[in-house]
């Protein structure tokens, strides 16, 4: 497994437990998504990947080796993360903010020829590349993080509520790129609201449950014959036209 | 308006734009309100002292040094672990490091205030379109704004200057791009100490004297410079310097000379009315949209 979260634990506080007893694994190449109410725990997982907040107790593993923010080796293992707020610097400028997906990246060519890839991929970012990022609406702001997580040329992509407010040209817009990246090989953990969407691009989706408990977790057929996933979600995950990218 | 008045007023602002900088850098990247910023002016102006006798270059030079070494020694001694705290016990630190530094300079070298004799050329004027303007007006001018010149230019267009821009909105995201803290955080106290030793000059230049309380009056106006333009904003803080050097100098020219002396009671009334108008500074939370 690429990525192994196993008896993850997580407090905020003295008291609040946030997490608790968390296992979830993504292989190399798989779109996994996390979905389940607000509050149940997910962005806090994605977040323990990084490092941002710590672990209680229990493990997470990259391609064997412990995570840790702190000591840069989320950035060394190549993982990049969009948080829910996306992360913008609104007070640089697009370009600024790309420059800074790769910071870290020594190969000046290689690093310009991605830039200029996103910006296709993205051709809004090109027009307003100038431009102070805070002024940029908030499905830009969107194509703009994850234009700047993917210079990272991460291993892994961690996107915590990509479409969060967005118009549903945008939603369409976010899930088409997801679903490219996955296409291209990229490793994906996603974590979103929109349950129905998130099945339909996952190869596996794991629901979670407050205060981070995995209900359950495979394909959209084989979630909706677990009648607690059923019963949590109000639908059955089967009848959701999933999956149809997965070769 | 006098070219001599112009080069002042300019001048001054520069000097308070260059003192909120220094204010508002490491406020934004560490949440750190740097009391001990004062010290760090002190130690460079201590150097001016020592080196008073030296060419000037010499003294110079060791103010830059003197305010860096001091700047550095204070992000590893007492900052460095309480990057994680929170900004409450972190500006309780630089209390503690403000006073003991300044403590142990009175203990030791500055017990009482000290005259540093001004250089000769400081004291000539220059005929300047029409107008006799001070030699040490125009070098305040000449200085601070070929600092804030630097300090834009760092900023703006080096790899560095966006690290620590990106740092001071958000340590967190940065970190995660991989922003090294460890490279950014001392890179932005050498900074901190360069214009806090050029602050310094300048200061030693007007004054004419160096005492261990002499940072204060700085570090002050460094902090509500900043609070008017913005703290989250480097642009707003140095707006914020700039304007409260200019409103002194146009104040001390066009009050009267019996209320001289109210001077700052003018000044800082000023600034509660510009906070209760736009209690988030000038420049903070302007041109950012929120989505």
């Amino acid at each position: 497994m690429l990525l192994d979260i196993d008896n993850a634990y997580i407090q905020y506080g003295p008291s609040v437990m946030a997490v608790q007893g968390a296992s979830l694994q993504v292989a190399e190449g798989e779109l996994v998504s996390l979905i389940g109410q607000n509050g149940a725990g997910k962005s806090t997982l994605l977040k323990a990947v990084m490092g941002v907040v710590p672990l209680h107790s229990g493990a997470i593993t990259f391609d064997g080796s412990p995570t840790d923010a702190r000591s840069f080796s989320t950035v060394r293992q190549r993982i990049s993360y969009v948080p829910e707020d996306r992360g913008i610097f609104t007070k640089l400028t697009v370009g600024e903010n790309l420059r800074l997906g790769g910071v870290t990246r020594r190969d000046k060519k290689a690093l310009a020829a991605d830039i200029e890839r996103e910006l296709e991929r993205f051709p809004v970012l090109r027009k307003y590349w100038g431009k102070t990022a805070g002024l940029l609406s908030g499905g830009e702001q969107q194509q703009l993080a994850i234009a700047r997580a993917l210079l990272l040329r991460p291993r892994l992509l961690l996107l915590d509520e990509p479409t969060l407010g967005l118009a549903p040209i945008i939603v369409d817009l976010i899930f088409d790129v997801v679903v490219r990246l996955r296409e291209e090989g990229m490793t994906i953990l996603l974590v979103e609201q929109n349950a129905v969407r998130a099945l339909e691009v996952s190869d596996r989706t794991y629901v979670v449950q407050a205060p981070g408990r995995v209900l359950g977790c495979g394909s959209a057929a084989e979630l909706g014959k677990l009648p607690a996933v059923v019963d949590y979600l109000g639908f059955s995950p089967s009848d959701v036209r999933g999956n149809s990218h997965v070769r | 308006m006098s070219v001599d008045f112009l080069v002042a007023m300019v001048g001054l602002g520069a000097l308070y734009a260059l003192l909120t900088i220094g204010v508002a850098l490491l406020f934004g990247i560490l949440g750190l309100m740097n009391f001990a910023y004062g010290e760090i002016i002190m130690a460079a102006a201590f150097a001016m002292y020592l080196f008073q006798h030296s060419p000037w270059p010499v003294a110079v030079a060791m103010a830059l040094v003197f305010a860096v070494v001091v700047a550095l020694l204070s992000e590893r001694l007492a900052f460095f672990r309480l990057r994680d705290a929170d900004p409450v016990t972190l500006m309780i630190a630089s209390f503690a490091v403000s006073l003991a530094v300044q403590s142990v300079a009175r203990m030791t070298v500055l017990p009482r205030a000290q005259g540093v004799s001004p250089k000769s050329f400081l004291t000539r004027h220059l005929d300047l379109l029409g107008a006799s303007v001070s030699v040490r007006e125009l070098l305040t001018l000449a200085l601070c704004g070929g600092a804030l010149a630097a300090v834009a230019l760092l900023l703006g267009r080096t790899g560095l200057g966006i690290q620590l821009r990106a740092a001071a909105e958000n340590f967190q995201m940065a970190k995660c791009l991989g922003v090294r803290a460890n490279l950014v955080i001392p890179c932005a106290f050498v900074v901190v100490g360069v214009l806090a030793a050029i602050s310094s000059i300048v200061l030693v230049w007007r004054q004419g004297s160096v005492s261990a309380d002499m940072g204060l009056q700085p570090m002050l106006i460094g902090v509500v410079g900043a609070v008017v333009g913005g703290m989250s904003n480097l642009r707003g803080a140095a707006l914020g310097g700039f304007l409260l050097g200019a409103a002194t100098t146009l104040l001390e020219t066009v009050l009267p000379a019996n209320l001289i002396a109210f001077r700052d009671s003018f000044l800082f009334t000023t600034v509660i009315l510009v906070l209760i108008v736009r209690p988030q500074g000038l420049l903070s939370g302007a041109k950012v949209r929120v989505s």
